[in-house]
């Protein structure tokens, strides 16, 4: 081999060892620079677009940087679709940020794992939260009852109705559905077919969000359970088959909605004059405050009760990661993202329902309806998860209860099935 | 028959002289050789480190129960018994193969009339395969958001279409006898443009002197094109078939923002069911001894479709 061939050899490999090493080697979680800042990472899925980040990087982090001028947050944003992605990678990696956000129902998996910190070693327990926080929503942060999360913000299905439509059909418009009889037979009446039977009002939008969020509440609403004490899958009752056969009847004997029956937009059927009734996200008010803000007068929301009052709670909640080099300055972020100010303006940018309830009597909470609706009323919220798999089957609850809305499936054949799936992934 | 003197050392000098030719030609080719490696190097690292490790990793993993929060413990087969039982992934498989039956070949079809009717003289053709190639360049995300429009069941394009015939509107993505046409419809478009490409090139590459004897002997445009174009085109059909095949087979973007596999899987592929098991369950292992199959699947088509095309060049 030529003394050139050999030196351009050597050149090559090294620029390739050096690329490779280089991609290869792993960036540690926390960081220290040369001017002696301690940088933290966050990752969150919330604070989304160019408001969200003007938000957290604009006001809320240069507030915390008042207090901890030495701390650096660099902040990593992604969605809820992709934070799975970016968790797993994340604790592959090596590489989890120091303080991450999450949602209900995520904490139990990561905590069993041990891949976060719990927040007793900051002298931080739900009794301690609790003159701020209601206990229910708190139980989303707490894994074998230590906490290792605080909620930002909470998002809660409810019931919604139009005033104006049920007054059309002969209905008070002050008297909403109380209890699954009266929601049937009103959304039965208040469904509008044209003469070839295509719908032109659904009696009740229940195909919007997930089957599963909202399956959820007519489980708990008939006194049913998704998991016993001791973790075990008890959604397979006489409950949860009742709560799925209402579901499903609603839709395939009553018609009362029909599967594929959208805007076709972002705006929401009953925002749209296309459903009369609607079990909804509480951010329909910001969605309809923007799509068609004279719709807002016509709008009121609803808790039914079968059993018991029940309505369906998710949202995101912020914790640290057990790998985090600087704890003590993960949980003064931690604590001021979960602080009143920067709780307030998260919550605004979503449309979502504040998780402290020093904020009941904010300008933003008393100005939208659904928020506050929801506030009142988080004594009858229920979390979804409360088992480490949760993360592993939930996917599977939204494919079960579709089984059953195409009738491919019976409601008890769909819960047998899920049951079993649950049952093998906690033996897993 | 006598040799002179002169002859045999004319032609001693001569085999001298070709063997120090030879010789000369050897180290050429060596260092040829050299360079030749050098240059494929990275290419190759790259392979190794991106193709063939991970793929090892990919058949350790599948013998594992590995699922990222512990460290993983070997299961030996227990993920391929357990992926034989299930359903969905069964179901999943077998819709690979209906959009990959349906898109492929389909798409094969319409691009090479496409790819043989932009290559006539026509006014504006570079426009035109301009346009044809623009949906390959396309983010799929962003293909599939505007087709979801159009598909969309009270505005939606395609049902304004039906209903000015006064045909009731199709639930296109949301009703399982119709999600995977509408699925397989989006996959014929979007691949018609890469397809369209290499034909047209190919169909450049035929020498037009077939076509003016075939001519002379009175072949008609139609015979011209199945006795000449078809065939002088194997090699390329072949080559687009291969690509196709391992594209349709990965098919995952359009499914994951249209459909998320439903509804009640009916277009539930492999790819998204591997994501699926892997990003939302956590289940490494598992996911991983699905990609293995799909995999092994891939590449045995592959091989199936080489060995065909060597027989058949």
């Amino acid at each position: 081999m030529s003394r050139r061939f050999k030196w351009m050899n050597l050149l090559l490999i090294s620029i390739l060892l050096v690329g490779v090493l280089g991609a290869c080697s792993s960036e540690s979680s926390s960081t220290s620079n040369a001017e002696g800042k301690k940088t933290l990472r966050l990752l969150t899925p919330i604070f989304e677009g160019s408001d969200g980040k003007d938000i957290l990087e604009g006001e809320i982090i240069p507030k915390f940087n008042e207090e901890y001028p030495d701390v650096n947050v660099e902040v990593e944003y992604t969605t809820y679709a992709k934070l799975n992605e970016k968790l797993t990678t994340g604790m592959v990696g090596g590489t989890m940020p120091d303080v991450l956000m999450m949602g209900v129902g995520w904490i139990e998996g990561f905590a069993k794992e041990n891949q976060l910190k719990s927040l007793s070693e900051f002298d931080t327990d739900v009794d301690s939260l609790s003159a701020t926080y209601n206990e229910k929503v708190l139980q989303a942060g707490v894994y074998k009852d230590e906490l290792y999360a605080i909620p930002i913000m909470l998002d809660a299905r409810l019931g919604v109705y139009s005033k104006k439509m049920f007054e059309e059909a002969g209905l008070d418009p002050k008297h909403p559905p109380e209890n699954w009889d009266e929601l049937r037979e009103y959304a039965k009446k208040l469904t509008k077919r044209d003469s070839n039977g295509n719908l032109e009002v659904a009696g009740v939008d229940l195909l919007s969000y997930d089957h599963r969020q909202i399956w959820l509440p007519f489980l708990w609403q008939n006194g049913g359970k998704l998991f016993d004490e001791e973790g075990n899958a008890a959604f397979n009752s006489t409950e949860g088959v009742e709560a799925l056969t209402f579901y499903t009847n609603l839709v395939n004997k009553d018609k009362v909605t029909d599967v594929g029956f959208e805007t076709g937009t972002d705006a929401s059927l009953i925002g749209s004059g296309m459903a009369a009734m609607a079990m909804a996200h509480n951010n329909i008010w910001t969605n309809i405050e923007q799509q068609n803000p004279e719709a807002l007068e016509d709008i009121e929301f609803f808790v039914m009760e079968e059993e018991q009052k029940a309505m369906f709670y998710g949202g995101t909640l912020a914790t640290i990661s057990e790998s985090t080099e600087y704890p003590e300055e993960a949980f003064a972020l931690l604590t001021h993202l979960t602080g009143e100010e920067a709780s307030l303006l998260a919550n605004e940018q979503r449309g979502n329902v504040p998780a402290r309830m020093d904020l009941l009597d904010s300008e933003y909470v008393q100005n939208n309806k659904g928020v506050k609706f929801a506030m009142e009323n988080l004594e009858y919220a229920y979390p979804e998860g409360g088992v480490p798999e949760w993360l592993e089957i939930r996917s599977k609850f939204t494919e079960e209860i579709e089984q059953a809305l195409y009738k491919e499936k019976t409601p008890k054949e769909a819960l047998s099935d899920l049951e079993g799936y649950a049952e093998q992934a906690k033996g897993r | 028959m006598e040799v002179s003197e002169s002859t045999v050392s004319r032609k001693n000098k001569s085999t001298k002289q070709h063997s120090v030719n030879a010789l000369k030609f050897s180290k050429l080719e060596k260092k040829q050789r050299k360079a030749g490696v050098i240059l494929v190097l990275p290419a190759m690292i790259h392979f190794i480190m991106f193709t063939t490790i991970p793929i090892l990793i990919a058949l350790w993993l599948s013998m594992t129960d590995y699922r990222v929060f512990s460290p993983a413990q070997w299961n030996w087969f227990a993920n391929y018994v357990e992926m034989w039982n299930d359903k969905v992934f069964m179901i999943s498989i077998w819709n690979t193969a209906v959009y990959t039956f349906w898109t492929v070949p389909v798409s094969m079809a319409i691009s090479l009339v496409i790819a043989f009717i932009l290559n006539q003289k026509l006014r504006m053709r570079a426009w035109y395969r301009a346009a044809f190639f623009l949906p390959h360049v396309t983010a799929t995300v962003a293909i599939a958001m505007v087709w979801m429009w159009m598909y969309n069941n009270e505005f939606g394009l395609f049902n304004a279409f039906l209903e000015s015939f006064g045909i009731k509107g199709i639930n296109w993505l949301g009703d399982p006898n119709w999600s995977m046409f509408s699925v397989v419809l989006l996959g014929i478009w979007k691949g018609i443009g890469q397809k369209m490409i290499i034909y047209l090139a190919a169909l450049q590459g035929i020498p037009n002197q077939l076509y003016e004897a075939s001519k002379i002997d009175g072949a008609n445009a139609f015979q011209q094109f199945m006795r000449i174009t078809v065939p002088m085109l194997t090699a390329a059909t072949f080559f687009i078939f291969v690509i196709s095949l391992i594209d349709s087979f990965q098919v995952f973007e359009q499914i994951y923002v249209m459909t998320g596999g439903g509804p009640i899987n009916s277009t539930t592929v492999m790819t998204y069911e591997i994501y699926q098991n892997a990003f939302e369950s956590y289940r490494m292992g598992y996911a991983s001894a699905q990609a293995f199959l799909l995999f092994v699947i891939v590449f045995i088509l592959t091989i199936i479709s080489r060995k065909y095309m060597k027989s058949e060049l």
